[in-house]
């Protein structure tokens, strides 16, 4: 082992760090943006911190009802969804995973065929409305409770554990829901946590069900709030802002407000992150072992 | 398990019901939709309730293909989906596999982590705030680009950059590039760690440096890892990254912003035109269809291994 440091790695060392810096940047920038005064970020030159310290952007984005409505449901579909999907997930791929089951191979194709093949979103609506699912909460719900790809890696990571544990479990008397509940799932920690995080962030991330599948505006999500501010946004300054939203007080900004809803979107995935991160990437590895 | 004819195994019901409750909800959501592409040879657009006019409308057989094909946004939305796809296949795809190999090449272990969680932060963030950021980042009025570009001489005037049609698939393949980047190559460092260290040793004995032990040990070993993302994302031709592109579109950059997938949204959604979006959904399908299988099969033939 050499210890000597080639400059070779000293140039991608600062490579590195500047990549991570480019990735880091754009978050940075919006927060020190929604901190700042309206008007006067509109001088420019905003980049890491507020020149003018305020937070009545926030406070303009917190006047708006759609906010608040937006985070309620986006809280309770990320909560509710990520546990319901998970272990529903857990459940059927526990269940796949077994040697035992009848028509393993059938319906593991059954399952794949529909990772590359699809009705699309008419006939999909069209079953939802015959659940009655459109403009219902479950809509966020129900049709995320199973996920192929997130099933397949469940069932590596439980091929993986030693058969002994399923004997051991099968000899005392155990039934196959006591041997996955009380035997499988507690020993799958880290595949779990990856699971629930990627279901929690896709649940806290997505808004297209809530564009199309509801109208009712209590259903809508903070994701689908922040998609109208934007579209609004964007198309106001496209149009050379003539119309000014009539919301806008003196020191505030339609861009700021804007960064205001931004920031207080990715909050919470900002604060789990760092405790989080590890687990989020050990999913993939387990599905690369078999992959 | 095969079920061998005269000694049957005892079936065990158990996990039978468990990986039924899975085939079930395949069943009611994704095989009942397909059942539904029916629509697509139907002439059902505009009609007030879609239930009811299923059973009432008349077949039409190819007419709603037919009239995709002969549609004069036809053209331009092909050439948008799929040359904005080309263009991040060769531009976008090798990045994180560079990006993995010179994550490998780097000794402290420490800096190693950080990056690699940093980088891959920005995944998680929906696309709805990183494009929210993208557009206040690139607007005239304060953004930061156009400032630097501005201190710097290169421009003189600001940009409006996401009004632009010129500018729109650059910052698609940039921002997707910074936003995943990351978690992209976490694929790759995991097949990376996989590699047999044995293999090293003996390059190094054979008096390999750094950059022959890449090319002669670390690309083929996880030339497997690359075909299988390669394949995927050759069968996503047709594919756009919706959140991203609906974010960051607008009526001025349309021209060159309307992807498949977001037309699909707005012949469906906004014009309710039921039938025809359900044939061009279908289309759309049936090509990814026939690209993976293809695909699949080649890599099968030349590689020994492919998807499935």
């Amino acid at each position: 082992m050499k210890k000597k440091i080639e400059p070779f790695e000293v140039i991608v060392s600062i490579f590195m760090i500047l990549i991570s810096l480019i990735c880091i940047f754009p978050f940075i920038y919006v927060l020190a943006g929604s901190l700042n005064e309206g008007m006067d970020y509109m001088r420019g030159g905003i980049y890491f911190f507020p020149r003018k310290l305020s937070f009545d952007n926030y406070r303009m984005v917190f006047n708006d009802k759609r906010l608040l409505i937006g985070i309620k449901n986006t809280c309770l579909r990320t909560v509710i969804g990520t546990v319901t999907g998970t272990y529903f997930t857990a459940l059927v791929a526990y269940g796949m995973s077994r040697k035992d089951l009848i028509f393993r191979k059938q319906i593991y194709w059954f399952n794949i065929f529909t990772m590359f093949f699809g009705g699309g979103m008419i006939p999909t609506y069209l079953v939802f409305s015959k659940l009655h699912l459109i403009n219902s909460f479950l809509v966020y719900i129900i049709p995320s409770l199973y996920s192929v790809f997130n099933m397949i890696i469940f069932s590596n990571f439980y091929n993986e554990i030693p058969e002994e544990i399923h004997e051991a479990g099968a000899i005392d008397g155990a039934s196959e829901w006591q041997i996955f509940y009380k035997l499988y799932l507690p020993s799958s920690g880290p595949v779990l946590a990856t699971i629930a995080l990627w279901i929690g962030v896709f649940h806290w991330n997505s808004f297209f069900d809530s564009m199309v599948y509801t109208s009712n505006s209590n259903l809508q999500t903070l994701q689908l709030f922040l998609v109208k501010l934007i579209k609004e946004a964007s198309m106001a300054e496209g149009e050379a802002a003539t119309k000014v939203p009539a919301q806008v007080v003196r020191t505030t900004s339609i861009t700021t407000i804007r960064y205001a809803a931004i920031v207080i979107n990715m909050l919470p995935v900002l604060f789990v992150f760092p405790f989080v991160q590890k687990y989020l990437s050990k999913g993939v590895i387990i599905g690369a072992v078999k992959g | 398990m095969e079920v061998r004819k005269g000694h049957r195994k005892r079936i065990n019901y158990s996990v039978f019901i468990m990986a039924m409750l899975g085939v079930i909800f395949l069943v009611v959501f994704c095989y009942m939709p397909m059942l539904g592409i029916i629509i697509g040879f139907k002439d059902m657009d505009y009609a007030m309730n879609i239930s009811r006019a299923l059973g009432t409308s008349k077949f039409v057989g190819f007419q709603n293909f037919k009239a995709f094909l002969n549609d004069p946004d036809f053209k331009a939305i092909m050439t948008n989906t799929i040359g904005l796809n080309v263009l991040q296949l060769i531009i976008s795809f090798p990045v994180p596999i560079i990006f993995a190999l010179l994550l490998n090449e780097l000794s402290f272990e420490r800096l190693k982590k950080i990056v690699q969680s940093v980088t891959y932060f920005p995944y998680f963030i929906s696309w709805v705030v990183f494009g929210g950021i993208l557009i206040g980042l690139l607007s005239p009025e304060g953004g930061a680009v156009n400032q630097v570009l501005r201190s710097l001489h290169i421009i003189a005037e600001p940009i409006a950059f996401t009004s632009k049609p010129e500018y729109f698939w650059g910052i698609v393949i940039v921002s997707a590039i910074i936003k995943g980047l990351g978690w992209g190559a976490v694929i790759y460092i995991a097949a990376i760690a996989g590699i047999d260290p044995s293999l090293y040793d003996a390059a190094r004995i054979d008096g390999a440096g750094r950059f022959q032990k890449t090319v002669y040990v670390t690309i083929p070993c996880i030339t497997g890892t690359i075909v299988v993302m390669l394949l995927l994302a050759v069968s996503g031709l047709l594919s756009s990254n919706f959140d991203q592109i609906f974010v960051l579109q607008n009526p001025l950059n349309i021209s060159k912003s309307e992807v498949l997938d977001t037309y699909i949204y707005k012949i469906g959604v906004a014009q309710r035109r039921y039938s025809f979006t359900t044939a061009v959904g279908l289309f759309k399908s049936i090509i990814s269809l026939i690209l993976i299988s293809l695909g699949n099969f080649i890599s099968n033939k030349l590689l020994g291994r492919g998807l499935y």
